[in-house]
């Protein structure tokens, strides 16, 4: 377990394949929730939080119930229960703790269990912190760090992307490209912009 | 029959899940680089959408409110492991084309929110139409992103090159091409909505 | 909602001028760096200019009378754009380059967020990362100055990038833009002329060229090839298009920061990514990707650098 390799993660998640902008998962969230900060800040908080907690028990589940039992083809269909079911549990903390925070969120707080980019980090650390079916010295700690920094990746996109429409609010924008065109248009500058971090090593 | 009818057809184009509801966008841009791919990614998910739809309407009294996701989930994966082992066994090329997207079916979110917005709330006859237009809409949408991306983009169709010294625009064949394409569609369609009325 | 009412948006000129004169002004300050392109690269590059220019022109025109705005493309703003994507290409590109450059700069660049003043990223810049994207093939090949034929040579930061050594170029090469790349970065001398004049005439400010050129400038000394502080840090100002950017694209009102003290963490925000970009990342030169980022991030940095009202809290 050494520095260099937490660096690593946290640039490469962040900037260099930033969920959003590179990988492209977490867009139907990104693209709706994105147009005020402080929902587009509470949704990526909600991200985050959902992408630290689904990296640890996923990382478990892996670790002591599919590879013992040689069950590692259930990968996908396990983490994608555990998300849903621990999206639930966020889903009723929200409604009990902010009733119009939860409705304002409407169908997309359920489906943070289908953002592609929370299943799509539990992929990722199996991928790189397992190797031929044993975990990688230290895979606890680099996993759940990743999965933070993709939520990290994550709210920075947002950030940005919500700043951006917040100011575009007050522009003269042609009818036709209004809210959602724009939005896409405005993600794919960023994700070209973003390109330029490509190749990175340290 | 025509209330029926109508179910099928907004899916198609009123409520196009890609370009109006906005729904799915993770696997449409990232299988639309190639029609094959487009299509079939289309056919697949419009099976497990038909599947999940119809038996998720069937039991939408039955399960309790606080568990619904999960039951959701399980249900649309058990299709898409289906539509898994039938590719695999009936077109493996496709199979291997499509990779890693066919199990992503479970993610995309036109599936869940078609259970969650309709499903659960109507007719199983209803639901399967509803199902079968929102499968073909996401279909055509697929077709003709990874159509303009696949022929501006890598200058081919289906694989074969077409037009010789045509330079194709790579860009297109990345997640910033991908992004522009469907934000310039969903402008194109808003003119054609807004000169229509 | 509130704060519908604080920021304002391109033009708060301090003087009682037009938008034209502002325009018309920049355009004269780039003069110097199109006669340098053009002795250095020959009639090539002169090409390159015009056609940037009339491409933008054009394009911005069709769009205003198809979606029934007003016409502006006298005011100036198209034919910078033109230009400055122009000074960004290498001299023997294609025809066709600039064209679809500066049609895709107007275009999705400018005209689509609703035009002057409403951008949120430089259009010249959209404009040459989306060609970079496109056709990196003709976007990376450049050409030896003073010589008209054909010969291809690679840029300074490129050859660093191979780890290549660098023979026979000296700081008043770089200076004087005897290398290659694109033809409106190379004559730094012809760009420092224009831009005292845009400074002298506080058409703008010194605070973003400057805390850019400083960051990248303590950035690539302190991570030097041979261990800390050994870099080559003047040889890195006076390379690729960092002098250009930092004073002619950074700088651009509608898309940096309002307030000074958003100006100042805008340059250090530029500095730092073109340094890590031209240290540590697949590209040799990161001026580009840099001011694009740090364009996004401008409406973030102006809410939280809104100067206090007096009176409230």
């Amino acid at each position: 377990m050494n520095a260099a390799q937490f660096l690593t993660i946290f640039i490469s998640a962040v900037f260099i394949y930033n969920v959003i902008l590179s990988r492209f998962l977490g867009l139907c969230s990104f693209i709706a929730i994105s147009k005020e900060t402080k929902p587009a800040l509470a949704m990526s908080l909600a991200v985050m939080f959902v992408t630290t907690m689904s990296s640890i028990i996923t990382w478990f589940i892996y670790r002591f119930l599919l590879i013992p039992f040689n069950l590692t083809y259930l990968r996908t269909i396990s983490f994608i229960l555990v998300i849903a079911t621990f999206v639930q549990f966020v889903e009723m903390f929200i409604r009990k703790i902010s009733p119009p925070m939860y409705r304002f969120f409407g169908i997309y707080l359920p489906l943070i269990t289908v953002n592609c980019a929370v299943l799509g980090v539990a992929v990722l650390n199996v991928d790189m912190f397992f190797v031929n079916s044993k975990a990688v010295a230290g895979s606890f700690y680099y996993s759940t760090f990743q999965g933070i920094c993709v939520g990290l990746g994550y709210t920075l996109a947002m950030l940005l992307m919500s700043g951006i429409r917040e100011r575009l609010d007050l522009a003269n924008v042609p009818k036709s490209v209004k809210d959602f065109p724009l939005a896409f248009i405005i993600a794919s500058i960023m994700s070209l912009s973003f390109m330029g971090f490509n190749g990175f090593r340290f | 029959m025509k209330k029926l009818f109508y179910e099928f057809l907004k899916g198609i184009i009123k409520e196009n899940p890609t370009f109006v509801l906005v729904l799915g966008l993770c696997p449409t841009l990232a299988v639309s680089i190639s029609l094959i791919n487009g299509i079939g990614m289309g056919i697949a998910a419009t099976f497990v959408l038909l599947g999940s739809n119809i038996i998720i309407s069937l039991i939408r009294n039955i399960v309790p409110e606080r568990i619904r996701i999960p039951c959701f989930i399980v249900i649309i994966a058990t299709f898409v492991t289906i539509t898994e082992m039938a590719m695999k066994a009936y077109s493996p090329a496709l199979n291997r084309a499509l990779g890693i997207y066919v199990p992503l079916i479970v993610v995309n979110c036109i599936v869940l929110g078609r259970a969650e917005a309709y499903a659960q709330k109507h007719s199983v006859l209803n639901s399967l139409f509803d199902g079968l237009g929102m499968g073909v809409g996401f279909t055509l949408a697929l077709l003709l992103i990874s159509g303009i991306r696949e022929i501006l983009g890598a200058g081919k169709i289906l694989g074969f090159s077409i037009i010789k010294g045509f330079e194709p625009v790579f860009v297109l064949g990345m997640p910033s091409g991908a992004l522009l394409v469907i934000g310039l569609l969903l402008g194109f369609f808003n003119v054609l909505k807004n000169r229509k009325i | 909602m509130s704060n519908r009412l604080i920021v304002s948006v391109f033009p708060h000129l301090h003087k009682d001028e037009s938008v034209s004169k502002v325009m018309w002004t920049v355009i004269i300050s780039l003069i110097p760096a199109g006669l340098a392109a053009i002795f250095i690269f020959g009639t090539s590059a002169l090409w390159v200019i015009i056609l940037g220019v009339v491409s933008a022109l054009t394009t911005e025109g069709v769009l205003q009378v198809l979606t029934k705005r007003k016409v502006t493309i006298l005011d100036g703003s198209a034919i910078i754009t033109g230009i400055l994507l122009a000074y960004n290409l290498p001299p023997k590109v294609p025809f066709w380059i600039p064209i679809i450059g500066a049609f895709f700069s107007i275009a999705i660049g400018k005209q689509v967020f609703g035009g002057l003043g409403q951008n949120i990223f430089n259009p010249a810049l959209v404009g040459r990362v989306f060609l970079m994207a496109s056709w990196p093939k003709y976007m990376t090949t450049f050409t030896k100055p003073a010589s008209f034929d054909a010969v291809t040579s690679a840029t300074p930061l490129a050859l660093i990038k191979e780890g290549s050594v660098l023979e026979n170029i000296s700081y008043l090469d770089l200076f004087l833009g005897k290398r290659a790349g694109c033809i409106g970065e190379v004559c730094i001398l012809a760009l420092l002329l224009g831009a005292l004049f845009l400074l002298l005439r506080g058409y703008i400010s010194w605070h973003i060229p400057m805390t850019y050129i400083f960051t990248v400038a303590a950035f690539t000394y302190i991570f030097g090839p041979k261990g800390l502080f050994s870099g080559d840090w003047l040889f890195h100002i006076l390379s690729g298009g960092l002098i250009l950017g930092a004073f002619f694209m950074a700088t651009d009102y509608v898309t940096s920061p309002l307030t000074y003290k958003g100006q100042v963490i805008f340059g250090i925000g530029c500095g730092i990514v073109t340094a890590i970009i031209r240290l540590w990342g697949g590209y040799p030169e990161g001026v580009s990707y840099a001011i694009l980022m740090m364009n996004a991030a401008t409406p973030i940095i102006d809410r939280y650098t809104k100067p206090r009202v007096y009176g409230r809290e």
